[in-house]
Formats: C-alpha cells, sequence, structure tokens
C-alpha cells in the first residue's frame, strides 16, 4: 500500500502518541484566502501513529514548524486512494474542527470540494 | 536482594453468550513473568478460573491484559488494590490500545515489550521513583532475548476440562508485516516481522511438558525458509499444534503436516473457488481448518453475509468462529468510523466483536447482528460446536496414539471443568462426546 507522491509536497516527520515516530504526508494550499493544511496518511511508510490517531497533536507540530496559527487554517485529512481492492482504502478527504474536550468534528468534503482546494 | 511480593493477576471478562467456553492458560502474563529479575516472588491469579484474593500479602501489584473486554474490570481491581494502599502497574496488549485512559487507573503503566526492561521497573518502584509511564512503544528488545515462559506459575487443574489439558499458547515470533484493516498488530509489534531464532524456539518448545499448543504467532506465512527450517527442527519434538495461516505451497504445508500442524484458523473473507482450494488443501495434508467469518465492513451487505454463511456449508470447514468487527483503538478501522461519525458505543465491555457498537454502512446495527446470531446458529445446526470440537480432538489424539505421544485424559479431573464441577443435568451432547472419549481411549488399550 504505498501511497503515490501526488499526495504530498513533503513528508513531515511527528512525533506521534507517547513520542512515537511518525510521518505523514504534507501539502499547504492557499485557496480563496483560506490556508488549506492537508495531511495524508502514509500507511506502510508511516512507522508510527496515524494522522486521525495523532490529530490535535499533529496540528500543532504542523504549525510550529510552518508558522501557523491553527484558528488561521482549514485543516484536511486524506486517506490517500492507494489502489486496493479493498473499497476502505479509497480516497477521502475530512475537514477537521479541534476541540479542547477532544470530540473532534470531522466533515467529509464532496468531490466538488477537493477538486477546488486542489485545482484538479 | 530483598524478595519482592508481586501479585500478578489477568482480570476476567464476560464471555460471550451461546458459545462453548474454554479457557486457555494465558500468554502474556506468563511472558512478563519472565522478564521480572529473580528476587521477585511471583503469585499469578487467572480472574477468569479462580476468584481475585484482595487480602493475600504482597508488595506490589502488577495487572497484565491482552483484550479492551478486560480493561474496566482491570481499572475496578486497580481501584480495589489501591484502597489497600497499594501501588499497581499495568502492560500488555489492551494497556497499550487504552493507555491514555490505563494512566487515569494506575499507577504506572508500561508500553511495549518487556524483555530486558521489568528490572528497571521494580528498582525505580522501590526507589520511590516509579515512572507514570515506561514507554518503549516501537523500540523493539532483540527478539533473540524473548526466553522461555513462566508455565510454572500456571495452575494446571484449573485449565482442564473434564480431564483434557487445554492447549499451551506460544510464540515463535513478534511483529507483522501486513497491516491489515482492522488489526491492531502492527502497532502494537511492529511493522517488521521478527522471527524468534530456530534454535531458541526449539530449546523453548521442547521444554514445555504440554504435547498440544497454539502458536500464536499473527502469521506464520511471513518468510517462507525460517517458516521451513522451524517445521523441519520442530518435528522431532513431536508436539501437536494449532496456528494461524500457513504459506500455501505444497512443500510448506507438507512440512508443516510433519511437524505436527494439528489446524489452522484461516480467513474466510469471499466465496471464491481460492477459498475452496485453500481449505481444501490444507485438508489434503491432513491438517484441520477452523474458519474465521468477520462481519460489517463496509463492502458487506447483507446479501453478501448470506452468501457468505450459505458458501461455509460447500467448504467443509471442521469448525468455525464469526465475529462481527469491532473498531479497535489504532487500527484504520477505527480512524475511519470515528471521522465518518459512526461510532456509537465506547463502552469498552462491549467490544467484545460480538456485540455491534458502530453504524454499518449497508444495513441496521439491528440487523448485523441477527445475521451473526444467525450465523453461529446455522452452522453448528447439525452438529453443535463442542461435538465438531471433539472431532478434532479425536484426530489429533489418534495421530497421537500412532507417534506414540498420547495421554489419556487425567480421570481424577473427570468431573471438572476449569477449576469448577461439571454441571451434570446439561448432558445433551456431553454424553455423547464422553462416550466417545472413552471409546477412543479403548482403542489405545
Amino acid at each position: 500500500m504505498k501511497v503515490s507522491p501526488e499526495y504530498y509536497d513533503e513528508i513531515f516527520p511527528f512525533k506521534g502518541e507517547w513520542d512515537l515516530e511518525s510521518t505523514c504526508g504534507l501539502k499547504i494550499r492557499e485557496v480563496e484566502g483560506k490556508t488549506y493544511v492537508i495531511v495524508t496518511e502514509l500507511y506502510q511508510d508511516n512507522p508510527g501513529t496515524s494522522v486521525t490517531y495523532a490529530g490535535r497533536k499533529l496540528a500543532d507540530q504542523i504549525c510550529e514548524a510552518k508558522n501557523l496559527k491553527l484558528e488561521d487554517i482549514v485543516y484536511l485529512e486524506c486517506t490517500p486512494n492507494t489502489n486496493s481492492k479493498l473499497s476502505f482504502y479509497d480516497e477521502e478527504y475530512f475537514q477537521v474542527d479541534f476541540f479542547a474536550d477532544m470530540q473532534h468534528k470531522y466533515r467529509q468534503l464532496s468531490k466538488e470540494e477537493v477538486m477546488k482546494i486542489l485545482g484538479r | 536482594m530483598e524478595t519482592i511480593k508481586l501479585k500478578l493477576i489477568y482480570p476476567k471478562w464476560n464471555k460471550l453468550p451461546g458459545q462453548t467456553t474454554f479457557n486457555l492458560p494465558p500468554h502474556g502474563p506468563v511472558a512478563f513473568a519472565a522478564t521480572l529479575p529473580e528476587y521477585v516472588d511471583i503469585s499469578f491469579t487467572d480472574e477468569n478460573v479462580e476468584p481475585i484474593d484482595f487480602d493475600e500479602e504482597c508488595d506490589l501489584v502488577a495487572l497484565s491484559m491482552m483484550l479492551t473486554t478486560q480493561v474496566k474490570r482491570g481499572w475496578a481491581i486497580a481501584d480495589e488494590y489501591h484502597k489497600r494502599g497499594k501501588t499497581v502497574l499495568a502492560g500488555g496488549i489492551s494497556t497499550m490500545l487504552h493507555a491514555e485512559e490505563m494512566v487515569n487507573h494506575v499507577d504506572s503503566v508500561f508500553l511495549g515489550e518487556s524483555e530486558g526492561r521489568s528490572e528497571q521497573v521494580i528498582q525505580d518502584w522501590k526507589n520511590g521513583c516509579l515512572k507514570k509511564i515506561y514507554n518503549y512503544i516501537g523500540n523493539m528488545p532483540d527478539i533473540a532475548t524473548v526466553g522461555p515462559c513462566r508455565r510454572d506459575l500456571y495452575k494446571r487443574d484449573l485449565y482442564n476440562h473434564k480431564g483434557v489439558q487445554m492447549v499451551d499458547l506460544f510464540n515463535a515470533s513478534r511483529g507483522c508485516r501486513f497491516s491489515c484493516y482492522p488489526c491492531a498488530v502492527s502497532y502494537l509489534g511492529g511493522r517488521k516481522f521478527r522471527p524468534r531464532p530456530v534454535d531458541k524456539v526449539v530449546e523453548d518448545m521442547a521444554g514445555i511438558e504440554n504435547n498440544r499448543l497454539f502458536i500464536v504467532d499473527n502469521s506464520l506465512a511471513q518468510d517462507k525458509q525460517w517458516e521451513m527450517d522451524l517445521f523441519r527442527a520442530i518435528a522431532p519434538l513431536k508436539k501437536k499444534w494449532i496456528s494461524h495461516t500457513i504459506e500455501d505451497d505444497p512443500e510448506v504445508l507438507d512440512l508443516a503436516a510433519k511437524a505436527g500442524a494439528w489446524y489452522v484458523y484461516q480467513a474466510v473473507y469471499d466465496t471464491s473457488d481460492y477459498i475452496k482450494e485453500r481449505v481444501k488443501r490444507y485438508h489434503d495434508y491432513g491438517i484441520g481448518v477452523e474458519g474465521t467469518i468477520l462481519f460489517g465492513l463496509d463492502n458487506q451487505t447483507e446479501d453478501d453475509i448470506k452468501r457468505l454463511i450459505d458458501f461455509l456449508g460447500e467448504i467443509d470447514l471442521d469448525l468455525a468462529e464469526f465475529t462481527i468487527f469491532a473498531p479497535f483503538p489504532h487500527t484504520k478501522g477505527h480512524d475511519d468510523l470515528l471521522r465518518q461519525g459512526r461510532i456509537f458505543d465506547f463502552d469498552w465491555d462491549h467490544y467484545n466483536a460480538g456485540q455491534v457498537v458502530y453504524q454499518p454502512k449497508h444495513m441496521t446495527p439491528e440487523k448485523l447482528q441477527d445475521l451473526y446470531e444467525y450465523a453461529w446458529k446455522s452452522f453448528y445446526a447439525s452438529e453443535s460446536q463442542e461435538a465438531k470440537m471433539f472431532r478434532l480432538f479425536c484426530n489429533v489424539a489418534l495421530r497421537e496414539m500412532e507417534d506414540g505421544t498420547y495421554r489419556p485424559r487425567d480421570r481424577r479431573l473427570a468431573n471438572k471443568s476449569f477449576g469448577r464441577d461439571v454441571d451434570r443435568s446439561k448432558r445433551n451432547v456431553n454424553v455423547r462426546t464422553e462416550s466417545q472419549m472413552l471409546n477412543l481411549e479403548a482403542l489405545k488399550q
């Protein structure tokens, strides 16, 4: 389940749960005055915590590394298409809104929204 | 060195209703115990087969937990010991899966594999500087240092059903190079297959008094050369063993059969000829097959599940085990369902793989639950689970008789089942199986 490099501009190393060495794909896009931070799960090339499990902890690390403020960005999680025969490895994008009580809110993006952000 | 008395506990969990209950001697606690220094005097209680005496004298308490359905009981046990002023440690698979919550209930959480690390924990406790978390996730010890488990801690009579000793669990490897959708093994044991050196496996296996084992490795089919070397090396021990998948290769299957493969767990995930032939190939080599059937993945409709249940009647499985998909933490399944807002039940006692805790994609939770119940009833309609198990037992007993390793059942325990008196009012299936067992033993004489 190799993830295509088309999904990211860089590999972002981060500290996952219990500081486990972890990696994700990262793209940052400016679209219509909004900053979209897109983290992509790398599956076999991520030795540690998944992007979803890392959640807010990963978002904070990206903001710190890229000099961004969490409240100023739109944070998206991507599970990439891995060309698996199994449908649950299809491509999906979710917008994540973080809340202090850890009850984060997820909203799946439509294909049109994804196209608009990525310029496909 | 001053002796430290450690109370080691394996918490109980509620068994699934309607299924034959077998209690196997747990592997995790005795694997951990083997890593403790000699000056630690261990008293072990598996709460599934005997009650905990909370007032038994001890200096320190350790909870070893494998299942998600054990964690809440583990927290309750920790509470009891805290009332008595004891320090409680926790480790094991479900401690790792639920570590964020676990730290709120125990004094110290151990994450990872304990070889070469346990003594430091004991010393820290002794010196009054016990850490809240010992984090060795992703930092695996040398696999060659994995040694024989402390099986001497088992109270053997409690793992005996009507005179028949249950299998011992055994690890020939750790880690897994696969990262399957519902599975957390890659998080727990790493995404690299770590086979133990074959000579170490042989030495360890030879030291186990029990001739029947369950090699609990996730899949033996990860390194063909090692697998073949292993089978060649353990064959002279004449053990009989259960395992998960074996490489689908005639040479490997032949070696496995000669090495004592008794039956394997094989996932039945579709109705293809491949599955049918896979089961047949195991049987061709005299290896039994227990099908493992997972319901509730997003690619299954109600009709798919019904077709799968019907298909089981065509493939001559020796046993079948049905489970409902459970989104355990640290799996892709969990992440996906969490994002989609489909998990409606976060009570860990319900994560027993027999209860629906999420909204399935193509049916209601109630329908999925009904199909699961129907699958169990349907598969075992003509012959009960216990009777099918007994047929597998007969197969292994006959093979043992052929190679001179058969041990008759312990008649002293003929009226006991896991330490409890057998309820003779429930005779139905048991009458048949017991008389069959007597016939089998008569065969030997």
